[in-house]
């Protein structure tokens, strides 16, 4: 097999890139579907380095383990957009600092 | 230009996400997520891995941002509540400081860590077992003491399966043996090597078993007429065959030259449609063995051709023609090779994702249980601005009371 013409190190390059910046989205965004969102693209930079690496190896474990990640992302965006309205319905707010539920 | 098209798809994500960070209104971010996502699945296709790019397509840019949308619109959370002074202002340079150390380990990692691209450990070799061995109904056949094919008719072949690369010892039994008492048949030392596919083949006799190992060569053709063909000698009368295209003895092409008894050639491509096959014996054409009339060759496929020599009831011995299908294994990364996979060796991890899936479900259900159950109340204070006096009644109540009335 031909070497490929865009080598892996740019892929994990990128996907370390994009995950940063979705961790910068959790830790400094305050509406908590917005920190939601960063997890999602956490998830995704996570993705690409598996696709990567699973086209470095040959080996189809990594794709299959992406195809787990995104079934477990479904299930916590369900999962955590009811909380978020949830939370919404009680506290009037998705202020992630506006939520303190051990206080008072 | 796929180097082009990375850095452009690449620019696209980093900006889509570093404005998906940014802007204020949340519809907004949601929408450069999106875009987001449509250049992962970009990469996805790039990387080989298209079915997963369409599943990325389906399921995050469509069903998951569905979510993200309703559930945005349904709070009108991007208008009610802008992004006020954060509570903790030392967060800031904090979280830049932290994630440019990371980039930068990462960045060295993927610098120093020498990610072999030479070493690429491309498909494993695959085997499969072909029972061509007269006098025996079925046969058992273990490499390095493992089974890999369990009371197998004769003229069937067993399934292709990956085999890690490496030397083994093959050896062949009879139906119903002890590997551990009895004496095998046949042995034979084989070399597994990355992107092989190798079809042991039994053939000879129960006292005088012999076991081809028969490279096949399962990659996909690129023309549409032509077959791939490996061909088994076990015919015990000669020492060597030859395999013409044809009935006749001057006419036709000649396909297979000099195979002896119990080798195996190389694939080799043969025009498709329907042909006579006729064997001679050892070069010279004039001692025709036997052929075959019309048999289909069917284009773009793989075929495994063993001629044999079988007995038969009345102690005659008849040349016999086996034509095996060997078709080309699922593509890296197409969705027959996932489900295989998903199906096979993963099967426990996937049912635990389906009840993740339903646990999650459930969950969701009962968190917004309330709001399922109509309460009138919480309802009112929901659909009103709260500056407004009290409403008027219920819709339901209304459309109620005009029927009724």
């Amino acid at each position: 097999m031909e070497a490929p013409e865009v080598a892996t190190e740019l892929y994990v390059l990128l996907s370390a890139i994009l995950f940063i910046l979705g961790t910068l989205g959790v830790l400094l965004r305050r509406n908590a579907i917005l920190v939601f969102m960063s997890i999602e693209l956490m998830l995704n930079a996570a993705n690409l380095a598996l696709a990567a690496f699973a086209r470095q190896w040959g080996n189809l474990d990594g794709q299959l383990l992406i195809f787990f990640v995104m079934t477990i992302a479904a299930a916590e965006v369900a999962i955590g957009l009811a909380l978020i309205v949830a939370i919404f319905r009680s506290k009037k707010s998705i202020n992630i600092d506006e939520l303190h539920l051990f206080k008072n | 230009m796929e180097l082009t098209l990375f850095i452009i798809v690449g620019a696209v994500a980093v900006a889509s996400a570093v404005l998906m960070l940014i802007s204020q209104r949340a519809v907004h971010s949601a929408l450069f997520l999106v875009v987001n996502f449509a250049c992962i699945a970009f990469f996805f296709l790039m990387l080989s891995a298209a079915f997963l790019a369409m599943v990325q397509i389906v399921v995050y840019a469509g069903a998951i941002m569905v979510l993200f949308l309703f559930v945005i619109m349904l709070l009108g959370s991007e208008r009610l509540y802008p992004e006020q002074h954060p509570r903790f202002p030392w967060m800031v340079p904090a979280a830049i400081a932290l994630a440019l150390i990371f980039l930068l380990a990462v960045s060295l990692a993927v610098i120093q860590g020498e990610i072999d691209l030479s070493g690429r450990e491309v498909a494993q070799p695959y085997v499969r077992v072909v029972n061509a061995l007269d006098q025996l109904d079925a046969v058992d056949m273990y490499l390095d003491g493992e089974r890999i094919a369990d009371d197998l008719a004769y003229g069937e072949a067993s399934e292709f399966g990956a085999w890690a690369r490496g030397r083994y010892d093959l050896a062949l039994f009879g139906p119903d043996a002890d590997p551990a008492v009895d004496a095998p048949l046949a042995t034979t030392k084989v070399d597994l090597n990355r992107g092989e596919a190798l079809s042991f083949t039994a053939v000879g006799t129960r006292g005088d078993a012999r076991l081809v190992v028969a490279e096949e060569d399962l990659s996909e053709t690129d023309r549409s007429d032509v077959l791939r063909v490996t061909v088994v000698n076990g015919i015990r009368s000669v020492e060597m065959i030859d395999v013409v295209r044809g009935s006749g003895s001057s006419e036709g092409a000649v396909l297979i030259d000099n195979l002896a008894y119990g080798a195996a050639s190389e694939p080799a491509l043969i025009r498709g449609g329907t042909a006579d096959l006729s064997v001679f014996s050892d070069g010279i054409r004039r001692d025709r063995l036997v052929t075959f009339a019309d048999r289909a060759l069917t284009p773009e496929q793989g075929q495994l051709w063993v001629f044999t020599t079988r007995a038969q009831s009345d102690n005659s011995f008849e040349d016999v023609f086996l034509s095996l299908e060997s078709n080309a294994l699922p593509s890296f990364g197409s969705p027959a090779s996932i489900g295989l996979a998903l199906f096979a060796r993963y099967a426990l991890p996937m049912e635990m994702v389906a009840l993740v899936l339903l646990v999650a479900m459930i969950g969701t259900l009962i968190l917004t249980k309330d709001m399922l159950v109509v309460r009138r109340p919480v309802r009112r204070r929901l659909a009103n601005p709260p500056a407004e006096p009290q409403a008027p009644a219920a819709p339901e109540t209304a459309s109620r009371t005009s029927l009724e009335g």
